[in-house]
Order: C-alpha cells, then sequence, then structure tokens
C-alpha cells in the first residue's frame, strides 16, 4: 500500500482543468448563498510564470469578485485588475492558489483580469486555473 | 545504584540517573532530544509582473466580456429603473426550424434573455414554453446533448413544482455563464457570440425601454455605453459572417451595430441617444 501510494506521489504533476473547474464550481455556489452570482466563468492551462488575460465589461454601482481556483500543480496564482488605460485598480495578496479580488466601479467601462501562474509545484509541467466574474 | 556505578565509569551515573528519573516522571521512554531548527522563513508574497496597456490590449480574450442578462437587470435595479421589468418582455413567437444558423443563435439568446429576465415572476407554463424554444434552438446548432439535458431537467422540475424561482434563478444563470460558453466545441466558435449577440440586443431594447418609461435619460450613460461589446459583436459580424449569404437578420443587425457604435462613442449618452438604441434594436428583433 505505502509502495502505491508513493509511485502515485511520484506520477508527474498533470494540467487538470476538471480540478479547477470543480474547486470554482464549489466557490460560485457558496457565493449564491451571500447574494453573489456569476457572469462566465473559464479555464486556462499555463505555463510557470504564464499568463492570461481577459476583457471585461463591468456596471457602474454592481459589486464584482473575481474567483480563481488552480489545480493540484499551481503553488501560487494571481489576479490582477486593470482599468482601460492600463492602470492596476485591483490585485488579490494572497500566496496561494484560489485568489480573489474585489472591486466596485465607479463607472461603466472596459477592464482587463490578468490571471497569472505565479508559481507551479513542477515547473516543468503546466498547470490549470479556472477563473469567474461573479456580481451582486 | 551500588552495582550500576561498578558497571558505569564514574560520570556516567548522575546521567543515568537523571534520564531514568525524568522517564519515571513522564511515564514514557526517554526519547533522543533532536537539535531544535530554526523555523523555515516565510516566502512572501511576490507581486506578478505589471503588464503594458499594449500587453493587456493584444492578448485580451473576449470570453468574459458581455454582460449577462441578469447582471444587466441588477445594474437597472441599482438605478432604480426595473421595476416591471417583466412586464416589457414581449411573447415573442421565435421559430428555431430556420436554415442559417447565425439566426438561430440569435434568436436563441433573444429567448434565453426572456427566460433569465422573467424567471421570478413568469407563469409556470410561459417559462417552460420558453426553454422549449432554447433546446430548439441548441439543437439547431448542435450544441451537444449536456446543455439538452440540462434543459431537461430545469424544465421537469419546473413542472413539478421541483425547484424555487429563486434556485431557477441561480440553475438559469450559471447555465448561461457556465455551460453555454463550452457549446462551442460542439455548435462551432460563431454559435456562442452570436448567442451573447441576442442576448445583448434583448437587454439593451429593454434597458433602454425601461430608461425610458422612468424618464431617467441620465441612466443611458452607466448602463448602455459599452462600445468594447459593440465592437466585439461587429468585428464578428463583418468577418465572420463575410462569407455567407446577405441575410435581412444579419444585415440589420450590421446596421445597428455600426449605430449602436456611434452611439457608444459619446462620453455620455443623452434622452434622445436612448430612444435611438430603443430604435435601432427594435429594428432588429422585429426582424427575428
Amino acid at each position: 500500500m505505502h509502495m502505491l501510494l508513493l509511485s502515485l506521489l511520484a506520477l508527474p504533476a498533470r494540467a487538470d482543468e476538471d480540478q479547477a473547474e470543480t474547486c470554482l464550481r464549489t466557490k460560485i455556489w457558496d457565493g449564491y448563498n451571500s447574494g453573489w452570482a456569476v457572469r462566465t466563468s473559464t479555464k486556462a492551462t499555463l505555463n510557470q510564470a504564464g499568463h492570461k488575460v481577459y476583457l471585461v465589461t463591468l456596471y457602474a454601482g454592481n459589486d464584482y469578485k473575481v474567483l480563481a481556483c488552480g489545480d493540484s500543480n499551481i503553488a501560487n496564482a494571481d489576479l490582477v485588475l486593470y482599468d482601460h488605460t492600463g492602470k492596476q485598480v485591483a490585485t488579490d495578496s494572497s500566496s496561494d492558489k484560489e485568489p480573489s479580488l474585489s472591486y466596485t466601479p465607479q463607472s461603466t467601462d472596459t477592464y482587463y483580469i490578468a490571471v497569472h501562474a505565479s508559481k507551479l509545484n513542477d515547473p516543468t509541467k503546466q498547470g490549470s486555473i479556472a477563473t469567474a466574474v461573479t456580481y451582486k | 545504584m551500588s552495582l550500576l556505578r561498578s558497571l558505569l565509569p564514574a560520570f556516567a551515573v548522575p546521567s543515568m540517573v537523571t534520564i531514568l528519573s525524568l522517564a519515571a516522571c513522564s511515564g514514557e521512554p526517554a526519547k533522543p532530544t533532536e537539535p531544535v531548527q530554526p523555523p523555515a522563513p516565510v516566502e512572501a508574497p511576490t507581486a506578478p509582473p505589471e503588464l503594458a496597456i499594449a500587453d493587456l490590449e493584444a492578448n485580451a480574450q473576449n470570453v468574459t466580456l458581455v454582460p449577462s442578462p441578469a447582471e444587466m437587470q441588477k445594474a437597472m435595479e441599482k438605478a432604480g429603473i426595473a421595476d416591471g421589468l417583466s412586464k416589457l418582455v414581449q411573447d415573442r413567437q421565435l421559430k428555431m426550424d430556420v436554415e442559417n444558423k447565425d439566426v438561430v443563435a440569435v434568436r436563441t439568446g433573444v429567448v434565453l434573455a426572456d427566460c433569465l429576465l422573467t424567471v421570478k415572476d413568469s407563469p409556470k407554463e410561459k417559462l417552460v414554453e420558453r426553454l422549449g424554444v432554447v433546446k430548439a434552438g441548441m439543437q439547431s446548432l448542435g450544441a451537444g446533448t449536456d446543455i439538452q439535458a440540462t434543459i431537461d431537467d430545469l424544465t421537469a422540475r419546473i413542472t413539478n413544482d421541483g425547484i424555487s424561482r429563486d434556485d431557477l434563478v441561480k440553475e438559469l444563470d450559471e447555465m448561461h455563464g457556465a455551460i453555454i460558453p463550452e457549446i462551442k466545441f460542439e455548435a462551432g466558435e460563431r454559435a456562442v457570440p452570436l448567442i451573447q449577440a441576442g442576448s445583448w440586443l434583448e437587454g439593451s431594447n429593454l434597458v433602454s425601454a425601461a430608461i425610458l418609461t422612468a424618464n431617467k435619460p441620465d441612466a443611458g450613460t452607466q448602463l448602455l455605453r459599452q462600445p468594447q461589446v459593440v465592437d466585439y459583436f461587429l468585428k464578428y459580424v463583418q468577418t465572420e459572417g463575410a462569407d455567407k449569404a446577405p441575410d435581412a437578420v444579419l444585415k440589420q443587425l450590421e446596421g445597428t451595430l455600426n449605430k449602436l457604435k456611434e452611439i457608444a462613442a459619446k462620453p455620455s449618452l443623452s434622452g434622445d441617444d436612448v430612444k435611438e438604441v430603443k430604435a435601432q434594436t427594435d429594428s432588429v428583433l422585429a426582424l427575428l
């Protein structure tokens, strides 16, 4: 049994989009209990230090929360929200694989969400990050 | 103890006595002590590299760009113009058995928006009927079995009163935001943006109607001015549809989007602009 466990642990880490999505879906449904609803969810597979950028329209007055979940190969994922001029307006301050950030825009406008795979447990492999834009 | 002294060197005996005494006190055999390691330094979180605007613009994906109808409704509530919104939703009879799949996608988006915006106070039969139209649209688009199974499940639960309206809002919200974007793998890349375009047009039409009804033209800037969204749909209709035979709906859609682009380029919208949004979106929806 121990040998089996050790051999499983020794398997190379692989990008696991399903794992990231399952984690995110749990967060989305937890959010419903607090009045949050989901606009869109999506996923990306990234290399160490890789990033993905999403364009997003945010309504003035609505509260927004961007949530993300990394798979088992993601050690640290980060989120940054930029306004349409490229100025950072919100960022998560955690160093884990489940970052989130909140923002309430003063005017309806277009923003950029950057999702970073800042650190991977096995940098020779890829990691998956599922991301959702939620609002209330 | 004298026997012990005779067997061990003199310096060892006091140590042995101490060890045995400690073992007796704790009731456990003595364990060799390990040197105390200093705690590992906590890795300070490092900020990700700041991205330049050129990088953001060049690499941004549009998957999260378009607001959902329910999100639009939330913004309308906060602007104080959402009262009576569901009564503004027209009872459209849209057919999905048409040849042009782009038109099917736009129509599906319109009916999906109607479902989302009326879910709390629509009669059960009307809700089931609208979901049936969405399902027919998805079938026509070849959207795969997952989305159809989801709609069947929701329909059964609505029919059997097995789901509250609040829970139904969540289910439809998730279907719109998380499940429909995945149909691109079966229905093709064009289907999702055109469904979104249908939902967004219907939402914009209802928002402009609500603003005019409430006589709050100032709300137009906050709720209708979305130039990037218009650009996204427009580029799709122009470039992706260029190889297809002209269709009256898509031609009108392109004209409407061009006009909405002009309006969205203004720093703020006037009451006349809101009326123009209403007229332009009316003209597309009337052709469906």
